[in-house]
């Protein structure tokens, strides 16, 4: 009977034991991420915090650039190669949210919070009303402009409600032969138009790029290329000399992106610059954001690790890295001061900028064409800016093509 | 004659003898086994490939979820419904056509000026040949950034005060610029192997036209030409298949536009499988460039009958 007993017990403390050597089980998360090389010192920086939480959870950064990430995850993931931990930007989400873990059932379990986020990219990262990830950084498109070529010309500096026809009349001053006001971007067909207030999807969330309020508002921006020559036309290949690259160099005045460029473009530039909201048209002021974020792969098999490396990658210490590097406008809104003190601080009205923005952000309607829909701008609307077709023909043919 | 019946002879008895000798059996077993590595790469890596091609064409996989079989509707979709087949074929077509023409053309006059030059033949070759092992995507982002609006190419044209527009912003000129690009690209190639062709011609054929008085004209048209014809057509024959695959230079210049001017089936595939994820619609794209690359090769082996004349 005693050494029943003593059996006993030593089989349950040795379970015991094994127990806690399995709760201490090294895992190793993967963490499938865009971005240049010279970034991969700061994602490691964030999975160092990772460890140093949990440390038996170590993460490893793997990363890819923009356009191959993008080729490459559908691949990954149909072949059951995809990272635990994946990146995921907004307006990808409808096409890519299958290949996620919903983090619902997670976020009950430890009644997370999602309120410290900034609400439109809290819905930017989810389908249908499920969250799938959650954001590392957030941002509307908004006008870059060269603050000396402003003064030289003596153009008002952008008011917050700026119209469109006060956004065409700075362009049409600020160009002077070669160097142009503004430079055109394919998306900013997108951001554009909606900040007149045109939709291009119909009330079924459907391509509808024909109709009256969209082709008049595309052919707005169409008209400050074809017809006043205040931007150059762009072509239609990657990478060819952008707006962000003809900006820096000087050669225009204007251009559109969004915050997460703001370091970059601070750096590569030698003159004042500033940001103002997109022009409005008749009604109200409003914006889209997109940000990215980062989910569970659901066929990860350590989910739970997976979940809690996640909160830390997307807690506030990490935004705060983030921040202060300049690389990312948190999607905590607590953290974005950082942001403001570091990335933004020398560019002229960032922070009322945004603030206005964000307080104007609508949602960004998409659905599983979009990445369809953003290609054909980019391969479609050089022709109507060089004028060998009409912005009606173009969204004609556009819309022809939508969905297949 | 005696030869080739020997020898049908001898494989003859060979064979009648097999099915009876346990030996060449085993040889058999044993030649399979060393064969298998080879064999079993190529069923993996082609064979299975391009029959799973075959089957996702009759799909319609996104690349995530499972496939679904959807009948012939890829290819009628692509024949009757796809708006943007018969211009993206139409610009592959046009691509070809003249992209071969001045290859071919150009490859020979650098081959024929070379083999002409008294020194200096190895340093040209080599000068023509360094585009070849230069990567496409390097070659192709270079020149795209000459032709860029605003690029180097408008600058010269701007200081020589000529009015043209921007090459990759232009429907017609966008076509022309992918094509100098892959001309100085793949011109090297063929130049290098004409070259080496010329300089086979034996030179007693061409010493002996030359006492019987003909012209540098006439001994290039009725002795070096001919004799280089079959290496000629190898040329043609595979730039004409390279061509129809062109990718590289439309997907860094001009994703295929503007508008669709550029456009052709290789990108087409791309567009359609990598970017909008339509993997079955993309392998019925690549059946028919595959079949049209089949048919223009068999017609050119047709058509060598005429133009093409072998030693023996």
């Amino acid at each position: 009977m005693k050494l029943t007993t003593v059996l006993a017990a030593a089989f349950l403390a040795s379970s015991a034991f094994i127990a806690t050597v399995q709760a201490q089980e090294q895992v190793n998360l993967t963490w499938q991420m865009w971005g240049d090389e010279k970034d991969a010192p700061l994602w490691q920086s964030l999975a160092d915090l990772v460890t140093a939480e949990y440390p038996n959870i170590t993460v490893t950064p793997q990363i890819s650039g923009w356009t191959d990430y993008w080729t490459r995850l559908p691949v990954l993931a149909s072949s059951g190669q995809i990272a635990d931990l994946v990146a995921m930007q907004s307006m990808r989400m409808p096409s890519f949210y299958s290949i996620l873990e919903p983090l619902d059932a997670h976020f009950a379990s430890d009644n997370f919070d999602v309120s410290a986020f900034e609400t439109s990219i809290i819905a930017g990262l989810g389908h249908d009303g499920t969250q799938y990830a959650l954001p590392y950084d957030v941002g509307p498109w908004m006008v870059y402009y060269n603050r000396d070529r402003f003064a030289e010309a003596g153009v008002a500096e952008p008011a917050l409600d700026w119209t469109f026809d006060d956004f065409k009349a700075a362009a049409e001053k600020l160009t002077e032969g070669e160097n142009y006001g503004y430079a055109v971007q394919a998306f900013d067909f997108v951001a554009g138009p909606v900040a007149l207030g045109a939709e291009y999807f119909n009330d079924a969330n459907q391509f509808d790029v024909t109709n009256e309020g969209y082709a008049a508002a595309v052919g707005k921006f169409v008209d400050l290329v074809a017809v006043d020559k205040t931007s150059p036309v762009f072509a239609s290949g990657a990478g060819a000399i952008t707006g962000s690259g003809r900006f820096a160099a000087g050669g225009a005045a204007m251009y559109i992106d969004g915050p997460w460029v703001l370091q970059q473009t601070k750096d590569s530039v030698d003159f004042n610059i500033g940001v103002a909201p997109l022009p409005r048209g008749e009604g109200e002021s409003r914006f889209i954001t997109a940000g990215s974020g980062w989910g569970i792969s659901a066929t990860s098999q350590h989910k739970e690790e997976a979940y809690k490396a996640l909160q830390i990658l997307t807690g506030p210490k990490a935004a705060e890295i983030l921040a202060s590097a300049g690389r990312a406008l948190p999607g905590r809104l607590e953290e974005q001061k950082f942001w403001y003190d570091v990335a933004a601080k020398d560019v002229a009205g960032t922070h009322e900028v945004l603030d206005y923005m964000f307080a104007h952000s609508t949602p960004f309607r998409l659905n599983e064409y979009w990445n369809e829909f953003e290609n054909l701008i980019t391969q479609y609307m050089p022709l109507a800016l060089n004028g060998d077709s009409t912005t009606d023909a173009v969204l004609a043919d556009i819309q022809n093509q939508l969905p297949f | 004659m005696t030869a080739i019946n020997d020898v049908t002879e001898v494989t003859g008895s060979q064979k009648r003898s097999r099915w009876g000798s346990r030996l060449d059996r085993r040889e058999g077993r044993t030649a399979f086994f060393f064969l298998l590595p080879g064999l079993i790469g190529m069923v993996l890596f082609l064979v299975v490939p391009i029959i799973a091609s075959v089957v996702l064409s009759f799909t319609n996989w996104k690349l995530l979820g499972t496939p679904q079989f959807v009948g012939i509707s890829n290819y009628v979709r692509l024949f009757t419904a796809d708006p943007q087949f018969w211009p993206v074929l139409r610009n592959t077509l046009f691509f070809t056509a003249e992209y071969l023409v001045l290859n071919i053309v150009i490859s020979l006059g650098l081959a024929v000026w070379i083999s002409s030059l008294k020194m200096g033949q190895r340093w040209f070759r080599v000068v023509f040949f360094l585009p070849t092992f230069t990567p496409g995507i390097a070659v192709a982002i270079v020149w795209m950034l000459i032709f860029a609006p605003g690029g180097f190419f408008d600058f010269i044209m701007r200081s020589l005060s000529v009015a043209m527009p921007s090459m990759l912003t232009d429907q017609t000129l966008a076509m022309q610029a992918i094509i100098i690009v892959s001309l100085w690209a793949g011109v090297g190639y063929n130049t290098v192997l004409f070259n080496a062709a010329l300089d086979m011609v034996p030179q007693s054929y061409l010493e002996a036209a030359r006492i019987d008085g003909a012209n540098a004209w006439q001994r290039f048209w009725k002795i070096r030409l001919p004799l280089i014809s079959p290496t000629l057509f190898f040329g043609t024959v595979m730039t004409a298949i390279t061509s129809l695959q062109v990718f590289d230079q439309i997907y860094v210049m001009t994703r295929g536009g503007p508008g669709n001017a550029t456009a052709t089936l290789g990108y087409a595939i791309y567009q359609r499988g990598f970017q909008n994820f339509q993997m079955g619609y993309a392998s019925t794209i690549a059946w028919v460039m595959f079949a049209m690359i089949m048919a223009l090769t068999a017609v050119q082996f047709w058509l060598q009958r005429k133009w093409v004349h072998y030693d023996n």
